[in-house]
């Protein structure tokens, strides 16, 4: 001790400097340089050194020779927190400074200023292992329980409250009135339930959660909770059961805020969703434009393969063509796959002939897999002939069952067997079941089959490649399509047995659609009776085509060569030599006026390139070529064939075209219709004295067109009358052969040569009793039976082209002049 | 369940029946129109047939590629044109699969649906006729070989 000690050369301390000495805390005075001039007694003590060993001393060299182990570290420490101290003006404290001693120092640094001017730091050393949150704490003048008892008063983020055993508040705070809107006042005493809304309070739910925690010890919750004013939050909520020495005396519940989270999580899983839809919507464009080009190559690769190859290049070509087929298989499954999950897969409705699908797949099963697999088919006699649902979906789940079947199976048998399961009033349950003596499927991986992108076996990835999606895929078309799928073990050896089941409706239209040969809708026909189809053609009427037929020339207009060569081989068979193509309308036009005389008939195509059917015929009409034209129709549309007469041709056969038909429709245009070649002159006498029976006269500008084509749509030779006088309209389509109630059809029947008399007698009754035709205007029937008279003509002029046939007709009506 | 049919037609017996001369090719083939084919030949060597079919299958995959390159191109006309063709020539042949699909393909080019009404939307008209596309491919290569295995035969 050294009381008398001289004061450093900055300290104006006195009498003070006593009581620092004698101070019960380890103290050290530094001047505004950082040297020590002043210690305590306990300092001293503590630290085991000498006044002389510090005081005049520099703080860090003195430290920096006490600290042991040398720690560096410890210094800087040191000097930051006094820096640090010096820079905020205000205490702080060091943490652990190991001295020689083995003992564990930490400093309390306090500068002293008079205003800028520093005088002096003072360093309070205590024992480094205390706590001093706990000494700070401590100096607040708190004590711990009130310390907490502020800490939880005065949180913000958290309501904290405190239930009585019986749920009653007794504390509340700053939390939880700013969360639920009561302030301390209001709430307290009252029942926590009125936090809950009623649909949690019809359940009883807030006395459940208090049973539950005192039986559990705490319980969690989130949920919807109200507050004072009615609103709703989303809370997560942590009650606890409190014990005070052994005594349930309550319960704690601390609850949080939660509506921000929730409403962000489920814009979260809103915009995942949004992803996922792109996604799927991507990946099936994108399988889209994947597929098309695939498709090109693949019918490139298939064409190369048809042409002479040597056998390297045909090697090659053919890995090419495999390796194309796997991956356009690939993307149709990820297409297919993306459009199931983002609910974009559509199902059509049409005829769904099972049992010809079923033999179809079956059969070009049968060829490409392995030679020592044997395919049975099992179809129940009861199986409906055709049914009302979605044909490629139904074949797409066989295929892949049957293919898959096919795959893992080298030898034995494929069994596919189809049965009705159910039935009702509107439909059937059809079950389809593919089984197999592959290689089966493992117990374990039998549950994952139906999921997407697993394959059950890692192993057989290698050697059977695929998506791993087929069956997920089969799966849920399956449930499109109201069934279900599933697998089950071979029962009687190795192998599988796969099944689904799908509903189909009844076809609830005429009988006649069960004898339909087609599973596809073809339109417009449906409504008629479908074309007899017999190869029986009439003999008489055969011989007599094929006695005409080599003198006259034939015009075939048709685009496709195949149906070009039928038509072609068809003519011939009936003894035609003179058999003319063309290949579009244009050609047709243009051989026809060339040699407007040449031809005896022309077959004409409707859709063609460069120029169509219809307008040819417009064309050959007004050049006021009369020659017959009958048109070939595909009959796409209804109506069709009503057009083709509309456009000026004389009849028309529906393609494909039937022998039978063939033949009667040569017979009628060839044999027993006035040749259109006839002398003009001729028959404008003919037709005078037809006017002049009318008392009308022939006006002069008609006289040089007197056959001009006016058919009925207005078209015609150029600069004929626009309205249809008498004998402008004089051509239509010769009637007085078979112009029967149902009207010119190659399918209507025909009268042939035998009846051709009381054809002709039944023409004006049965015109007559047709409203079509009693509304006709005059000219038409005029032109009508002037065609009559023309043919009669021909006959008494013994011009008859067939002679003996058309001998046989009269004058029905009398009306010859 | 009653397992009575395993024999792979799904004809009718009375077709069959008629038909004896001319062999089954399921309900690939109208028989009625192939057998008129068949007839037009001058005896059993097959000289007209034979080379007209084997030109069908040609033009098929011709028509195949052209299909696909229109689909390339989102041509829709187009591919209507080309159904309408290879229907032509199928439908003469009596391919009746080959002609259903060829009659959705031309319907979908046209943007109606197969039973007449209208399809706007060109995505779903592209997809159909990919898939009957498809379809047809497959239907020819069926009917090839079945094709081959008569005309081979037959000669």
């Amino acid at each position: 001790m050294r009381p008398d000690s001289e004061p450093g050369p900055a300290s104006n301390a006195a009498d003070p400097g006593l009581l620092f000495d004698l101070a019960p805390l380890a103290l050290l005075a530094l001047s505004p340089d950082w040297r020590i001039t002043k210690t305590s007694a306990l300092f001293l003590a503590d630290w085991g050194v000498s006044v002389t060993d510090c005081v005049g001393e520099e703080l860090l060299p003195f430290v920096a020779a006490q600290l042991r182990p040398t720690r560096p570290t410890q210094l800087a420490q040191l000097t930051t927190s006094i820096d640090d101290a010096l820079a905020a003006r205000a205490e702080r404290s060091t943490g652990p400074i190991s001295t020689s001693y083995g003992a564990s120092w930490r400093a309390r640094i306090i500068p002293i200023f008079r205003q800028d001017e520093l005088l002096s730091i003072i360093l309070e050393w205590h024992d480094g292992l205390g706590s001093p949150v706990e000494t700070d704490f401590g100096k607040s003048g708190f004590s711990t329980d009130e310390a907490f008892r502020l800490l939880v008063q005065n949180v913000k983020d958290y309501a904290i409250c405190l239930l009585d055993p019986r749920g009653h508040i007794i504390t509340w705070n700053a939390g939880a009135e700013l969360l639920q809107g009561y302030t301390r006042d209001e709430i307290i005493g009252k029942h926590f339930s009125v936090f809950y809304g009623k649909a949690d309070l019809d359940i009883k739910k807030p006395q459940v959660e208090l049973d539950i925690c005192i039986r559990e010890g705490r319980i969690e919750d989130e949920g919807w909770r109200c507050r004072k004013d009615g609103s709703q939050f989303w809370a997560d909520i942590v009650m606890t059961t409190v014990y005070k020495d052994g005594l349930h005396v309550g319960f704690g519940i601390v609850t949080r805020d939660l509506t921000e989270r929730k409403s962000a999580e489920s814009r979260l899983i809103a915009a995942y969703e949004e992803s996922e839809k792109l996604k799927s919507d991507f990946l099936a464009n994108m399988s889209h434009e994947i597929r098309t080009p695939m498709h090109g190559m693949l019918a490139a690769c298939a064409l190369l393969l048809d042409t002479a190859l040597t056998t390297k290049q045909r090697e090659m070509v053919g890995v090419m063509e495999e390796s194309g087929q796997v991956l356009l298989q690939v993307i149709d499954d990820i297409l297919d796959y993306s459009k199931l999950t983002s609910g974009n897969f559509s199902m059509q409705s049409g005829l769904v002939g099972v049992t010809g699908i079923i033999t179809s797949m079956v059969r070009s099963l049968r060829d490409t897999s392995a030679p020592a697999v044997h395919f049975e088919l099992f179809l129940d006699p009861d199986l409906p002939r055709s049914v009302q649902g979605d044909p490629l979906r139904y074949r797409q789940i066989l295929q892949n069952l049957v293919s898959n079947a096919a795959k893992f199976t080298d030898k034995g048998s494929i069994r596919v067997a189809a049965s009705v399961e159910s039935e009702d009033d509107s439909g059937y349950t059809i079950l389809t079941e593919v089984t197999d003596t592959g290689i089966g499927i493992p117990e374990d991986a039998a549950a994952n089959l139906f999921t997407p992108f697993t394959q059950f076996d890692g192993t057989t990835t290698k050697r059977y490649k695929g998506t791993g999606l087929g069956l997920s895929i089969a799966k849920s078309l399956a449930e499109l399509m109201d069934g279900r799928i599933g697998y089950r073990p071979n029962p009687d050896r190795q192998g599988s047995v796969f099944w689904f089941t799908a509903h189909f409706k009844k076809i609830q239209t005429l009988e006649g659609m069960q004898e339909r040969r087609t599973t596809m809708a073809l339109e417009g026909n449906s409504g008629e009776p479908p074309p007899p189809r017999s190869n029986e053609v009439d003999s008489d009427l055969l011989a007599e085509i094929q006695a005409a037929s080599p003198t006259k020339h034939m015009l075939v207009v048709e685009d496709n060569l195949i149906n070009q060569k039928v038509m072609v081989g068809m003519l011939r068979a009936l003894s035609f030599q003179h058999i003319e193509l063309a290949s579009n309308g244009l050609d047709a036009v243009k051989m026809v006026r060339r040699k407007p005389a040449a031809y005896d008939m022309v077959l004409m195509d409707i859709s063609m390139p460069v120029m169509d059917g219809n307008k040819a015929a417009r064309e050959i009409r007004a050049a006021g070529i009369l020659l017959p034209i009958v048109a070939m129709t595909a009959h796409a549309l209804k109506g069709d064939r009503e057009r083709c007469l509309e456009h000026g041709m004389n009849d028309y056969i529906a393609k494909p075209v039937d022998k039978k038909l063939l033949v009667r429709l040569l017979v009628k245009w060839l044999l027993r219709t006035t040749d259109y070649r006839k002398n003009h002159e001729e028959r404008l006498a003919e037709l005078q004295r037809y006017r002049q029976d009318m008392g009308q006269a022939l006006t002069p500008s008609m006289e040089g067109q007197p056959f001009s084509c006016q058919v009925p749509d207005g078209i015609g030779t150029p600069g004929s009358p626009s309205s249809p006088g008498p004998f402008s309209a004089g051509f239509v389509p010769p009637k007085g052969f078979d112009d029967l109630p149902d009207g010119p059809a190659g399918h209507t029947e025909f009268t042939t040569d035998k009846s051709a008399h009381s054809t002709t007698n039944k023409a004006g009754p049965a015109l007559a009793e047709r409203p079509r035709f009693t509304q006709a205007s005059t000219p038409i029937r005029l032109s009508d039976r002037a065609m009559r008279q023309a043919q009669d003509e021909d006959k008494v002029a013994g011009r008859s082209v067939s002679g003996e046939s058309v001998a046989t007709e009269t004058s029905g009506d009398g009306n010859r002049a | 369940m009653a397992t009575a049919t395993a024999r792979i037609s799904n004809r009718d017996e009375q077709d069959v029946d008629e038909m004896s001369e001319t062999p089954d090719f399921g309900d690939h083939v109208d028989n009625t129109i192939f057998s008129q084919l068949l007839e037009m030949d001058d005896d059993d060597e097959r000289d007209f047939s034979g080379p007209l079919v084997e030109n069908f299958f040609e033009q098929a995959d011709e028509t195949f590629v052209n299909m696909d390159l229109a689909l390339t191109k989102k041509d829709l006309e187009e591919l209507s044109k080309l159904g309408h063709f290879l229907k032509g020539s199928s439908s003469t042949l009596g391919f009746n699969k080959i002609r259903d699909s060829c009659q959705i393909i031309q319907q979908y080019g046209h943007k109606l649906n197969v039973d007449g009404s209208d399809e706007k939307d060109e995505k779903v008209c592209l997809t159909k006729i990919e898939a009957a596309i498809q379809v047809a491919k497959v239907d020819k290569k069926e009917l090839e070989k079945l094709m081959n295995d008569f005309f081979g035969k037959a000669k």
